[in-house]
């Protein structure tokens, strides 16, 4: 997957996020929502990732990454509870990438250790978190983006 | 009433199923991995995706009290209970599986990370030592807290200990679930292929066990709408699972689409949703169509090669799992009647219009606790949680516990010639935080509130036995059992001398050392140290049984039947007992040269 | 605990039917051969290797690495070599449905036309995935088993691509299919995995004989004893080819045969291997 399709599947992500947790919706429209964008991500990634021979094992993930990013932005959303979701989805996510990684590491690829830690480091981190400001929801955002395109 | 009419005809129903079960499942047990059918490319069979099946159903209980009870979500105290009486059936029935398909089964304990005294360490490597460990933890802790929750009725202090365990269990049952994945995902098996089968097991456990849930439900005779949406909503995340499934692969298991991906759908026709029948239907065929589903994963070129087919034990392992399942629950449910099913612990409603009408008012978090809906500022400040407090402590010695354990572990002999890193023994640190947290949880909370006293005397005589038990095992293991000779006798032996010297120090001096004083390094770092070989003990034990000890072992002195003879044996004791008259010349010269 | 002995330890209660028929005869073994060779299964997809070097596990050893070249040019495929490999390791026969399901015990499967064993990948994963580290890797190349730690969970026979190991699904003395040619080698019991051993019993025998016979000599002579290298040392299967195709030897070892063998071949392994290092190679064509 070239590098701008990958900042191009976290606007994806993103713009999927300010669908979800609406207060308006109930429970089926937003269980709706989330397994019609996770069936985005999904085509989106068997046609972005053009090899998914046994070479190029990552792409097997990628839906699922999408998914917990998407998870993550929309928590910044919620107008309750914001810490624990945020640590949760953030968890989510690591969990994804550790359990994938692991995988991945019985067949012969490395584990993106720099992520993982990145994104266990945030939600440390973001216990901390007291009421959190529309600037800190910023902020988590684009530290979130910055791990998903650099690390 | 209707309802218990239904469970009566679903326990003689158990018992119909259990009866031929028993005997496939003895049959099994005598004649090992022969009795059942199994593919020749993954050598496992039916009662692995027994396993999967049914460990996938024991997180309904713990996923519906513990991670609704750490998160705020309201249920009500029956389904709470049954839901875990359901856990713990499930996850017995789910236990018995993997030990009744090994080849030996009485080496089942080389599992257990633990060292004995030979050095011997299970391969921490291994995705089947996580899951053991695993499994066992979530075992023994669901145990705990759904005894904690039959406490807390009677002692309301135990109310308090529910929620920081539920917040320990949230992890922990996912994580099972996830180390379960990895037994298939770490291999190289093409079917098996998939760095995200952990989301994809986590969503079939959670779906399956709310199917069961649901069924139970309605055998109870009521129903919690929130069960059911929930069970309607991961039915979707499941279908797009296995849609990238499909387009990964080629993969593709009808019938689970069928029974579990279209007629859940029938939930949403009102008329269906709102008849008990159509309800546990609804349920049953969620069941089987995830059944296929991990039968058609575990057995993947059934149908496909006709080598490949069910006979009577498979169908019997089948009927003695669902038959241990109805007498196992319909009998406890029994049993804990007073405690399942009175009235006084309803606390939620039953029929869910107030969540609807929450999800109006709200918007989100379907159905948080009323105490929180009138305060609304939920606000609660980072790290002050009443649960963390008494968590706090328990979790620093958790990892503490893990730190060590991942230090011992890594250094034992096993893994000399072994890369180990950080990703293989990662999998067994939760439970192990888990375990170790719980543990001192516990203990602290006992000690502080005085609560030793409401315990029973039975529940006092039980936790002792189980030390006493626990302690007996661990010794035994670390002790390790003596070498039996193999039962089969060489059917013949050439009739050759060697140079006992020679022998000596090809076959013995690894241990004993070339000069009869042990090999001190060996000695040290692998076994308990070997018997001193002085001439007076020699002496003393006679030539016939030293050759007899040679040749049969005794402790943890190998057996050399077979690879010496008779012949050769004696002429080792007579170099034994020639290298330890050389030793105590050498003594007293040493000790005459210190006198001088 | 009395009740959990009895089942643990049920399969070797002697209660039901001891049937100790006679021992099956060579001619019963080479028949089995001769309908395995019927029964090969697809041919090996072969991808080009490097000459295996030396292992690169912590505290491996830097003199030896053993390891056969089998040569598909001179290799007709007669079978000869999974007879010898029977005698020489007491590989039990199977049942007659097991055979006609094509699932043999022998250590060598044929491949089209091509023998497979056991290629003792220097990263195996049968290896990395065995719950009870039953299955091993020894200092000098071979994959081992330790029969007596095996649980039985197959899990090893699961994760090996090619499917090199067997599984004794039987109590192949009861039933009458096993008899102990080689008295080295003990038979396997029920339950338990077994797959090419690369004749461990004669490296170790060769490696008794050297160390004591070297130590004797060096305390005479007074010379430092040089390390072993396993040399003289042939497999069954190497011995018993008619046209020398499986040539056996230590990798690290410049005077060995295996090196000599290969020194201008182009060296091949089958593909779903090559990327865990195996040490059992083919040979096809000059260089």
């Amino acid at each position: 997957m070239t590098t701008l399709a990958n900042a191009l599947a976290c606007v994806f992500t993103l713009g999927c996020s300010a669908f979800l947790w609406k207060p308006a919706s109930g429970f089926y429209r937003n269980a709706l929502l989330l397994s019609a964008s996770l069936l985005l991500f999904c085509l989106f990634a068997f046609f972005g990732v053009d090899d998914f021979s046994s070479a190029n094992m990552n792409g097997e993930l990628y839906p699922f990454r999408m998914m917990a990013l998407c998870l993550c932005f929309s928590t910044t959303a919620l107008p309750k509870y914001r810490r624990r979701y945020l640590v949760l989805a953030q968890i989510l996510w690591c969990w994804i990438e550790l359990f994938g990684g692991i995988t991945l590491y019985y067949r012969g690829v490395d584990v993106a250790w720099t992520r993982i830690a990145a994104i266990a480091g945030m939600a440390v981190c973001s216990t901390l978190l007291s009421r959190i400001s529309k600037e800190m929801e910023f902020c988590l955002m684009v530290f979130w983006i910055a791990i998903w395109i650099f690390f | 009433m209707k309802g218990t009419s239904l469970q009566k005809i679903l326990f003689y129903l158990g018992l119909v199923l259990f009866i031929p079960g028993i005997l496939a499942f003895g049959s099994a047990l005598y004649n090992g991995p022969s009795a059942w059918s199994t593919d020749a490319r993954s050598y496992w069979g039916v009662p692995i995706a027994l396993f999967v099946f049914w460990i996938g159903l024991a997180h309904a209980g713990t996923l519906l009290s513990a991670i609704f009870l750490a998160l705020g979500i309201r249920l009500d105290h029956r389904t709470a209970m049954l839901a875990e009486l359901s856990t713990l059936c499930c996850l017995a029935i789910a236990g018995i599986f993997p030990l009744m398909h090994l080849g030996v089964i009485e080496n089942f304990y080389m599992v257990i990370p633990f060292a004995d005294a030979r050095g011997n360490f299970a391969n921490v490597m291994s995705p089947l030592v996580w899951d053991f460990c695993c499994i066992a933890v979530y075992g023994i802790l669901s145990l705990l807290f759904f005894w904690t929750q039959l406490k807390a009725k009677v002692n309301s202090s135990f109310e308090k200990l529910r929620k920081p365990v539920a917040w320990i269990l949230f992890p922990l049952v996912l994580w099972v679930h996830t180390v379960v994945s990895l037994d298939f995902a770490s291999t190289l098996v093409p079917e098996w292929r998939g760095a995200f089968f952990p989301v994809y097991f986590i969503a079939g456990a959670v779906y399956s066990g709310l199917a069961l849930v649901n069924g139970l439900l309605c055998l109870e005779g009521y129903r919690v709408r929130l069960l059911e949406r929930l069970m309607l909503a991961v039915s979707w995340l499941l279908l797009v699972v296995w849609l990238w499934n499909f387009l990964l692969k080629g993969d593709f298991c009808t019938s689970a689409f069928i029974l579990a991906g279209v007629i859940p759908q029938l939930l949403l026709v009102e008329s269906v949703r709102d008849s008990r029948a159509g309800r546990g239907l609804i349920s049953l065929s969620v069941l089987f169509g995830l059944w296929a589903e991990r039968f058609y994963m575990v057995m993947p070129s059934f149908g496909v090669s006709q080598n490949c087919s069910l006979n009577y034990t498979d169908l019997g392992l089948i009927a003695f799992s669902a038959g241990t399942f109805f007498l196992l629950f319909l009998g406890l449910r029994r049993v804990l009647a007073s405690y399942v099913s009175d009235a006084g612990t309803f606390f939620g409603e039953v029929d869910g219009s107030d969540i609807a009408k929450n999800e109006i008012a709200l918007g989100e978090n379907v159905g948080h606790d009323s105490r929180d809906d009138q305060n609304k500022d939920s606000y609660v400040a980072p790290w002050s949680t009443e649960e963390f407090r008494l968590l706090r402590m328990p979790l620093l010695c958790g990892i503490l516990g893990v730190v060590l354990f991942s230090t011992w572990s890594l250094n034992q002999n096993a893994f000399e010639h072994v890369y180990l890193t950080l990703v293989n023994i990662l999998p067994v640190m939760y439970p192990i935080v888990a375990l170790v947290a719980i543990v001192v949880l516990y203990l602290r909370y006992f000690w502080r509130n005085n609560l030793w006293k409401s315990t029973s005397k039975i529940e006092r005589y039980l936790v002792a036995l189980l030390l006493v038990m626990g302690g007996l095992f661990a010794g035994a293991f670390y002790a390790g059992g003596p070498s039996e000779p193999s039962p089969y006798e060489p059917t013949f032996l050439k009739e050759t001398v060697s140079e006992p010297s020679l022998l000596w120090n090809a076959r013995c001096s690894s241990c004993h050392g070339t000069d009869g004083n042990f090999n001190q390094k060996f000695v040290r770092e692998f076994y308990p140290v070997p018997q001193k070989l002085t001439l007076d003990r020699l002496d003393s034990l006679g030539v016939d049984s030293l050759a007899h000890v040679i040749l049969n072992g005794r402790g943890n002195m190998n057996a050399y039947l077979g690879r010496l003879t008779k012949t050769e044996a004696k002429a080792l004791v007579e170099y034994m007992r020639m290298l330890a008259r050389n030793n105590e010349q050498k003594n007293e010269r040493d000790a005459v040269g210190e006198v001088d | 605990m009395a009740v959990a002995g009895i089942l643990f330890g049920c399969r070797k209660l002697p209660f039901v039917g001891e049937t100790s028929s006679a021992d099956p005869t060579i001619r019963q073994f080479q028949d089995e051969v001769r309908l395995a060779i019927t029964k090969a299964k697809e041919g090996l997809d072969l991808v080009r290797v490097q000459a295996p070097g030396a292992l690169s596990l912590p505290d491996a050893s830097r003199d030896n690495r053993f390891g056969m070249a089998i040569d598909l040019d001179a290799c007709d495929g007669c079978g000869k070599c999974i007879l010898a490999c029977s005698l020489e390791n007491n590989v039990p026969l199977v049942t007659a449905e097991e055979a006609a399901k094509g699932r043999f015990m022998h250590w060598i499967d044929m491949h089209e036309a091509a023998p497979f064993m056991c290629a003792h990948c220097e990263n195996a994963p049968c290896e990395k995935v065995c719950p009870t580290g039953a299955a091993n890797h020894t200092p000098d190349g071979l994959s081992a088993m330790t029969y007596k730690r095996c649980a039985g969970s197959r899990f090893c026979g699961t994760n090996c691509p090619l499917q090199a190991r067997k599984f004794n699904y039987n109590d192949s003395r009861k039933l009458g299919l096993s008899h102990q040619f080689n008295a080295e080698v003990p038979p396997r019991e029920k339950g338990v995995m077994e797959k090419c051993s690369m004749c461990i019993h004669r490296l170790q025998e060769d490696r008794a004989r050297y160390k004591t016979s070297s130590a004797a000599a060096a305390v005479v002579s007074g010379v430092p004893v040089e390390p072993w290298r396993g040399r003289g040392v042939k497999t069954a299967c190497a011995e018993s080819c008619p046209k020398n195709a499986i040539v056996f030897g230590n990798w690290l070892d410049e005077k060995s045969p295996l090196v000599e063998a290969t020194r201008n071949r182009q060296l091949y392994a089958p593909r779903q291997l090559a990327k865990f290092g195996p040490s059992i190679v083919y040979m096809m064509g000059r260089r």
